[in-house]
C-alpha cells in the first residue's frame, strides 16, 4: 500500500516535471495548423520532420551552433586550465595573499551578474571588445572560475600530501609533482568541471544578449528569440519555437548523462562534507 | 608541512627566494585566474557603485549627484517600488517552494524505488535547458485562447471560464513562479538526496528503537540533521531567484504592464534600453544589497549550524 502510493508519487512527479518538455517535442512534430486546432492535441496525428530541415536552413542553426560550441567550449576549457592552476597553488603552495585571494576568488560568487553587466558593457564599448566573440569567451570564462578553483582546490586536496613527498623524494619539482601526481588522479575531476561550465555557458543568455550584436556570432539561445515566421505570417510559429527549443536543448542531453552523478559537488562546490 | 620541504627543494641552489622559479611560478599559477575574475566581478562592481553616483548616461558625461538616485527610485519611482516589492515576493515564494518540494521529492527518491536512475537522470532535464528556453515553452503551455492548460483543467471541470495565466497581473505573477519552481526543484531534490544519503543510520535506528514512527522520526531527527543543507540550499537559490532575468524574459517580459518585472529586468529596461546608466546602476546596487542581504543570512546561519566549510 506504501509502495503503491510511492510510486503514484513519483509518476506525478516525473509528469509534471517532463510534460512541457514533452510537449515542446511533440509540438515541433505537428504542422501549425495542427497545433492551432481546437482541441488541443496531447499526441501529434502524424510525425511531421519538415519543421526540421526548413529551420535547420532558416534558422541558420549551423552557424548559431558552431558558435556556441566555441564560445561554451573555449571559455569552459580556458576556465577549467586557469582555474586548475590556481587550484594546485592554492592548494600545495603558502605564498603571501593566498587567504585574500581565495576569500575573493569565492566570494566573488555573490556578485550578481546584472551588477557587473552595465560596466562590462561600457568598458567593452570603449576597448573595443563589445560585439566580439574573444570578448564574449572572456566574460563565460571569468565566470566559470569560482567553481573551476573550488571544485578543483576541493579535489586536489582529497589526494594525499604523502604522494607529493613521495614524488619529490623522486626527484620531481613543482611540474613533475603537477604533471605525474596530481592530473593524473584529478583529471576526471577536472573533466566534469568543463562539462559544467560548458552547460553554462551554453545557456547563458544575458551576456550574449547585451554584448553581441552580429548576427554571425550570436549564440543559439539568442537565436530563440529571432525564429523566422513560418508559412503563416499572421501567426505566432508556435511549431517553429518547439523546434528551435529542441535543437538547443538536445546537445546537451549527452553531457547531462555524463555529468549528472557529480552534479552535486559541482553545484554545491563541495562546501558541505559529509 | 609539505609545502614548506618541497618549496626548499628548489630554493638549495642559493638564489633570493622571491628569485626562485618556484615561488614565482606560484604565482605565475594564481594571478590568471585571480586577476581576470576581479576584471570581471569586484572591478565592475565598484564602477556600478560609483555611476549610481552619477547621472551618467549615453548622451550626457556625468556628474557626481550623491544620493540623489536612490532618493528618487526609492521615493517617486512607483515602478520600481512595486518591482522590489515583486522580487521579494517572488524570491521567498519560489525559494521556499522549492526548498518544500525539493526535500519531498528527495525523500520520495531515497525510498528505494525502482526507475531511480532513470527518474534521476530525466527529472534534470528542466534544470539543464537555458531558462530563456524554459521561459517560452511554458509561454506555449500558458496560452490563453486555446492553450492545452485550459484546455485540460476546463475538460477536468477544475475551472469555468478561460484563467488568464499571463495577463492578468496577479494571476502572472504566480505564473512566473510557478515557471521557476518548476525549473529549480530537481536541482533542489539532487542536493538533498546527497544530504540524505550521509546522514547517520545510527540515529534514525536508534529512533525507530525508542518507538519514534516515520513522521516523528522525520521531523525530529531528520529536519534537524538536514539543517546545514536546508540553510545552503535556501542561500544559493534566494541568491540565484532574486536576480531572476532570462526566464521571465521569456515568459512575461516584465508585463503585463509591470506587474513581473523583477529589479534585474527594471535595471537591464533603464540601463540597456534607455541608456540612462546612472539611474540603472542605481538599480542594480538594490539588487546587490538585496543579494549580500539573502547570502549574508544564510551564510550566517549555515556557519553557525555548524557545518564544517572548505577552507
Amino acid at each position: 500500500m506504501l509502495r503503491l502510493v510511492q510510486y503514484t508519487l513519483l509518476l506525478v512527479t516525473l509528469v509534471l516535471l517532463l510534460f512541457p518538455i514533452y510537449y515542446m517535442l511533440a509540438t515541433s512534430v505537428m504542422t501549425l495548423d495542427e497545433f492551432l486546432r481546437v482541441p488541443p492535441r496531447l499526441v501529434p496525428g502524424n510525425l511531421n520532420f519538415d519543421n526540421y530541415p526548413f529551420m535547420v536552413r532558416r534558422w541558420n542553426y549551423l552557424p548559431g551552433l558552431f558558435n556556441t560550441i566555441m564560445i561554451a567550449g573555449l571559455s569552459a576549457l580556458g576556465a577549467t586550465l586557469l582555474g586548475g592552476m590556481a587550484a594546485y597553488s592554492f592548494s600545495r603552495a603558502t605564498f603571501a595573499g593566498k587567504a585574500l585571494m581565495y576569500s575573493l576568488l569565492v566570494a566573488s560568487i555573490a556578485v550578481p551578474a546584472m551588477v557587473t553587466l552595465g560596466p562590462i558593457f561600457i568598458t567593452y564599448f570603449e576597448i573595443g571588445l563589445l560585439d566580439t566573440r574573444h570578448g564574449i569567451i572572456l566574460v563565460y570564462l571569468a565566470g566559470g572560475l569560482p567553481l573551476a578553483v573550488l571544485v578543483l582546490f576541493t579535489y586536489y586536496n582529497s589526494i594525499p600530501r604523502e604522494l607529493d613527498d613521495a614524488a619529490a623524494i623522486d626527484g620531481c619539482g613543482w611540474f613533475g609533482t603537477l604533471f605525474r601526481v596530481i592530473l593524473p588522479i584529478a583529471l576526471p575531476g577536472a573533466f566534469v568541471t568543463f562539462l559544467l561550465l560548458l552547460i553554462a555557458g551554453w545557456n547563458e543568455f544575458l551576456f550574449a544578449f547585451v554584448l553581441t550584436v552580429r548576427p554571425e556570432i550570436r549564440v543559439l539561445t539568442l537565436r530563440l528569440l529571432e525564429v523566422p515566421s513560418g508559412t503563416n505570417i499572421m501567426q505566432v510559429p508556435y511549431d517553429l519555437y518547439a523546434v528551435g527549443g529542441v535543437l538547443v536543448l538536445l546537445p546537451l542531453v549527452p553531457l547531462l548523462f555524463r555529468v549528472q552523478r557529480q552534479l552535486v559537488t559541482g553545484i554545491t562546490f563541495g562546501a558541505v562534507k559529509e | 608541512m609539505t609545502t614548506t620541504t618541497v618549496a626548499q627543494g628548489s630554493a638549495e641552489h642559493g638564489r633570493p627566494r622571491i628569485l626562485t622559479s618556484r615561488y614565482a611560478i606560484i604565482y605565475l599559477f594564481v594571478l590568471p585566474a585571480f586577476v581576470l575574475r576581479m576584471l570581471y566581478s569586484f572591478i565592475p562592481l565598484v564602477q556600478t557603485v560609483w555611476l549610481s553616483l552619477t547621472n551618467r548616461s549615453l548622451v550626457n558625461p556625468g556628474a557626481f549627484v550623491g544620493l540623489q538616485n536612490y532618493q528618487f527610485a526609492l521615493t517617486r519611482d512607483k515602478t520600481l517600488i512595486n518591482s522590489l516589492g515583486y522580487t521579494i515576493a517572488y524570491t521567498a515564494a519560489s525559494t521556499l517552494l522549492e526548498t518544500v518540494l525539493g526535500l519531498g521529492i528527495a525523500v520520495l527518491m531515497m525510498q528505494r524505488l525502482r526507475g531511480r536512475g532513470f527518474s534521476n537522470f530525466v527529472m534534470l532535464l528542466p534544470w539543464v535547458m537555458a531558462p530563456l528556453l524554459a521561459g517560452v515553452v511554458w509561454r506555449v503551455i500558458y496560452w490563453e485562447q486555446s492553450g492545452l492548460l485550459n484546455f485540460m483543467l476546463l475538460e477536468a471541470g477544475l475551472i469555468d471560464e478561460l484563467v488568464r495565466w499571463l495577463s492578468d497581473p496577479a494571476m502572472a505573477r504566480v505564473s512566473v513562479v510557478v515557471l521557476t519552481v518548476w525549473k529549480n526543484v530537481s536541482w533542489v531534490a539532487l542536493i538533498f538526496m546527497a544530504a540524505l544519503g550521509s546522514l547517520s543510520k545510527e540515529v534514525l535506528e536508534a529512533a525507530a528503537v525508542d518507538g519514534a514512527n516515520a513522521l516523528q522520526r522525520f521531523w525530529f531527527v531528520t529536519l534537524p540533521l538536514l539543517r546545514p543543507s536546508i540553510y545552503l540550499v535556501l542561500m544559493l537559490r534566494g541568491m540565484a531567484e532574486v536576480q531572476t532575468f532570462e526566464q521571465i524574459l521569456g515568459l512575461t517580459q516584465g508585463g503585463p504592464g509591470n506587474a513581473t518585472r523583477t529589479l534585474a529586468l527594471y535595471s537591464y529596461q533603464r540601463f540597456f534600453v534607455e541608456l540612462r546608466y546612472g539611474y540603472g546602476s542605481a538599480i542594480n546596487v538594490l539588487l546587490l544589497l538585496l543579494t549580500v542581504a539573502i547570502g549574508g543570512v544564510f551564510a550566517w546561519l549555515l556557519y553557525r549550524s555548524g557545518t564544517r566549510v572548505a577552507r
